[in-house]
C-alpha cells in the first residue's frame, strides 16, 4: 500500500485531516468494507412502501437492495441479484409487485424474497431433489432494523443492535421524525450526482455552523429568513450523542410553545409535540431555547430543519429534509434528498413546508447550491501531489494544548454540547470514522457465514 | 401533464410562428443570464414545475413522482431565486455557467381559453462551468401554457419533464 493508513488515522484524530481522505481511491476501497460494511446504513423510510407489495430499490455503496413490504406487511431488504446467474432481478426504482422475475431465465421470487418459480424445474433440475426452492430466498441483508420509520441495514451480522448503535442520537431523530405519535411521511427523493467526496457533506451537516454566515450570505441578503440571523449562528449549541451530532439555533424565547410558534409551527402541531415529547426534548427547545437545525448520523445520513419565508406576505414555515450522501467513488457522491413532514400536519402546512424545502435544499435549493460548489472544489483540489503534503485544519474550538476554548454547556438532552463556533462535531464524527478504519474488516468466520447462505439452494 | 384537447395549430400558422419566436427569445435571455428580462416574460400567476423522474417497470406513464419535484415554483419563489443571483454571494453561479438552450420540435395547440396557447417542445441544455469539470447536458420535454397579454405573449405555466432520474448536473442553479 502506498499510503500509511496508520499515519492518516493518527492525523485525523489530532484534528489535522490529510487532504487525501477526500480523494484517495485506496482509502475509499477501505471505507467500503470498514465503514459501510460494519455500520448501520439507511436505505428507505417505511412511508415510501406503505402497502404490501410496495418496493423501492436502493444501494448500499456497490450493493443493490430491493426494500419491499411483503404480503404480511413485513419489511424485507433483499440483495437484488438472482441466485442463478447473477442478473439484477428488479431494475425499476420503485413500484408494487407480488413477485420479481429475473429477466434472464425467469427464476421468480415472491416479494418476501422466497424463490417460487424455476422454469422447467423438473426437466432441468430433476425437481426439488436437484434444486431446492422451498425455503430458498434472495440473499437478505445481514441485519435489518427500523427506527422512527427509517429502515437501516447492516452487512455485519455481528453489528450491535440499531438502538445501541444510534445511542443518544435517537433523541434527535425523534425531533425530526417524531412530531406526533404516528410520525413522519417522506416524499422523494430527488437524486443528483456531485463530484465530491461523501464525507464532506456528512461533516458539514454534523456541525459546520461556521460556514453559514459566508457560504449562505446570499439567502440572508434576499431576506429569505426573518430570524435568527446567520451571524447569530455561533450562539447555537453543537451537540453530539451516540452515532451522530448536529447543530441548533438559539431562539430568544424560553417558552416551548412560543419558540415553536415563532418559527412557524401551527398550534395543532405544537399540541401533538407537547403531548408526545418527553420532558428533556421540550426543555431543549423550550427553556433552553435550542432549535435543531442540521445533523448527521454516521456514516452518511443527514437531516436539516429550517424556517424560511415562503410567500410575499411573510409567512414563515419550517421544513425538514432527510438526506443521504451515497458514495459513487472517492470523488463522486449521489445525493438523495427527501422532504419529511409529520403525517398529521394540516394540508396547508404540508404544502407550505414542501415549498420551503424546495426553496432551500435539494437539487434546486438555494442553500444546497452554494454548499455543493464548495464540496466539489475541495474534492478537486484534494487530487494532486501538493494535497498529499497538506493536512487540513479541523481543530476549531481547541487550543494548541488540546483544551477546549469553551467548556461544554449544561445540556438538557443526551450527549455533550458546546456553544460557539467549533469543529467539535466534525472531530467526533471523524473519530468514529477513524475507529472503524482502525478496526479492520469482518472476520473470516463472518465471511464464511455469508458463504453458507449462498449454498442454501443445494443443501 | 397539462390537458390539451384544443385544435392543433400547424407550423405554418401565425400563432405557431409567434410561439417559436417567443421560445427562441426566451432561450436567448436565459443563456445571457438576463434573469430580470426572463421574469418579465412570466405572468403574475406563473407556475413552474420540474418533476422528479423515476425508473419504473413496463411503462413511462408513472415515471414522474407525484409528490416531489426539482422545482415547484410560483412568482415569489422565482423572484427570490433571481434576487439571489443578483447578490454578490451566489457562489453556485459565480463564476457563472456558460449555457446554451436548444429548443426544438415545437408543436402548438389552442389553449383552454381564447388567449392561451398550449405548446410542447424539446429542450437540450448544455452547461459548462469553470475549466476543470466536464460539461453537463440536460434533456427534457417542455409543456408550456402561453397567454396573450397587452404586452404580448407571456409564459403562464411550464412543466419540464427531464429524461434523467439522477441528475448529472450538480445543482439546478439554472432555469430550464
Amino acid at each position: 500500500m502506498l499510503m500509511d493508513l496508520g499515519a492518516v488515522i493518527e492525523d485525523v484524530r489530532r484534528g489535522m485531516i490529510p487532504a487525501v481522505v477526500y480523494s484517495d481511491a485506496e482509502i475509499f476501497e477501505l471505507e467500503k468494507r470498514r465503514v459501510f460494511g460494519r455500520t448501520w446504513v439507511f436505505l428507505a423510510h417505511e412511508s415510501e412502501i406503505p402497502d404490501p407489495g410496495d418496493y423501492v430499490v436502493r444501494r448500499l455503496v456497490d450493493d443493490s437492495f430491493i426494500v419491499s413490504r411483503d404480503e404480511h406487511g413485513q419489511v424485507r431488504v433483499l440483495f437484488n441479484m438472482c441466485l442463478h446467474r447473477g442478473m439484477q432481478v428488479c431494475r425499476a426504482e420503485r413500484g408494487n409487485a407480488s413477485h420479481f422475475r429475473c429477466p434472464y431465465h425467469a427464476w421468480t421470487y415472491k416479494n418476501s424474497g422466497e424463490l417460487t418459480g424455476v422454469p422447467f424445474h423438473k426437466d432441468a433440475y430433476g425437481g426439488e431433489a436437484g434444486l431446492r426452492r422451498k425455503g430458498v430466498s434472495l440473499l437478505p441483508a445481514s441485519r435489518v432494523e427500523t427506527y422512527a420509520g427509517l429502515i437501516f441495514a447492516s452487512l455485519d451480522p455481528d453489528a450491535p443492535d440499531l438502538g445501541e448503535y444510534l445511542g443518544g442520537f435517537r433523541f434527535y431523530l425523534d425531533f425530526y421524525l417524531g412530531q406526533s405519535e404516528v410520525g413522519a411521511q417522506l416524499s422523494g427523493p430527488q437524486r443528483f450526482r456531485v463530484k465530491a467526496n461523501w464525507k464532506i457533506g456528512a461533516e458539514n451537516f454534523a456541525g459546520d455552523t461556521y460556514h453559514t454566515p459566508h457560504t449562505h450570505a446570499s439567502v440572508v441578503d434576499i431576506d429569505l429568513f426573518s430570524a435568527p440571523k446567520a451571524k447569530k449562528r455561533k450562539e447555537g449549541a453543537l451537540y453530539f450523542a451516540g452515532a451522530g451530532g448536529g447543530t441548533t439555533y438559539k431562539l430568544p424565547g424560553t417558552d416551548f410553545r412560543g419558540n415553536l410558534r415563532s418559527i412557524g409551527y401551527p398550534d395543532e402541531m405544537i399540541d401533538r409535540m407537547e403531548a408526545t415529547w418527553p420532558e428533556d426534548r421540550r426543555a431543549m427547545v423550550g427553556t433552553a431555547g435550542f432549535m435543531p437545525s442540521a445533523a448527521t448520523v454516521l456514516p452518511n445520513l443527514s437531516f436539516v430543519h429550517n424556517w424560511p419565508i415562503v410567500d410575499a406576505d411573510g409567512l414563515v414555515v419550517p421544513f425538514i429534509s432527510v438526506r443521504q450522501w451515497q458514495p459513487v467513488s472517492a470523488t463522486e457522491t449521489e445525493v438523495l434528498s427527501w422532504f419529511a413532514v409529520d403525517r398529521l400536519a394540516p394540508d396547508w402546512y404540508k404544502q407550505a413546508s414542501y415549498k420551503a424545502y424546495l426553496m432551500c435544499f435539494g437539487s434546486s435549493g438555494m442553500f444546497e447550491q452554494d454548499d455543493v460548489e464548495n464540496w466539489t472544489s475541495i474534492t478537486q483540489m484534494a487530487r494532486g501531489q501538493m494535497a498529499e503534503r497538506l493536512n487540513l485544519h479541523n481543530r476549531m474550538g481547541l487550543t494548541r494544548d488540546g483544551t477546549t476554548v469553551t467548556e461544554s454547556i449544561d445540556w438538557p438532552a443526551p450527549g455533550r454540547a458546546y456553544v460557539g463556533f467549533g469543529e467539535h462535531n466534525q472531530r467526533a464524527l471523524l473519530d468514529l470514522w477513524a475507529d472503524l478504519m482502525d478496526a479492520g474488516e469482518m472476520s473470516r468466520a463472518t465471511t464464511n457465514g455469508a458463504r453458507a447462505a449462498r449454498h442454501s439452494t443445494v443443501e | 401533464m397539462l390537458v390539451h384537447d384544443g385544435r392543433r395549430l400547424g407550423s405554418g400558422t401565425p400563432r405557431h410562428h409567434e410561439v417559436v419566436d417567443f421560445l427562441y427569445a426566451e432561450a436567448d435571455v436565459l443563456d445571457r443570464r438576463d434573469h430580470r428580462s426572463w421574469l418579465a416574460l412570466l405572468t403574475d400567476d406563473i407556475r413552474y414545475v420540474v418533476p422528479v423522474r423515476v425508473t419504473t417497470a413496463h411503462t413511462l406513464d408513472d415515471s414522474a413522482l407525484p409528490d416531489m419535484a426539482h422545482f415547484d415554483e410560483d412568482g415569489y419563489s422565482l423572484r427570490k431565486r433571481v434576487e439571489r443571483f443578483e447578490t454578490d454571494h451566489a457562489w453556485a453561479e459565480d463564476p457563472p455557467s456558460r449555457t446554451r438552450r436548444f429548443v426544438t420540435n415545437i408543436r402548438c395547440w389552442e389553449g383552454r381559453t381564447p388567449d392561451e396557447t398550449h405548446a410542447e417542445s424539446n429542450l437540450l441544455l448544455f452547461r459548462s462551468r469553470g475549466d476543470v469539470q466536464e460539461h453537463d447536458l440536460l434533456s427534457g420535454r417542455r409543456t408550456d401554457t402561453l397567454r396573450r397579454t397587452s404586452d404580448g405573449l407571456r409564459l403562464a405555466r411550464r412543466e419540464v419533464l427531464l429524461d434523467e432520474s439522477v441528475l448529472r448536473t450538480q445543482n439546478l442553479a439554472i432555469f430550464l
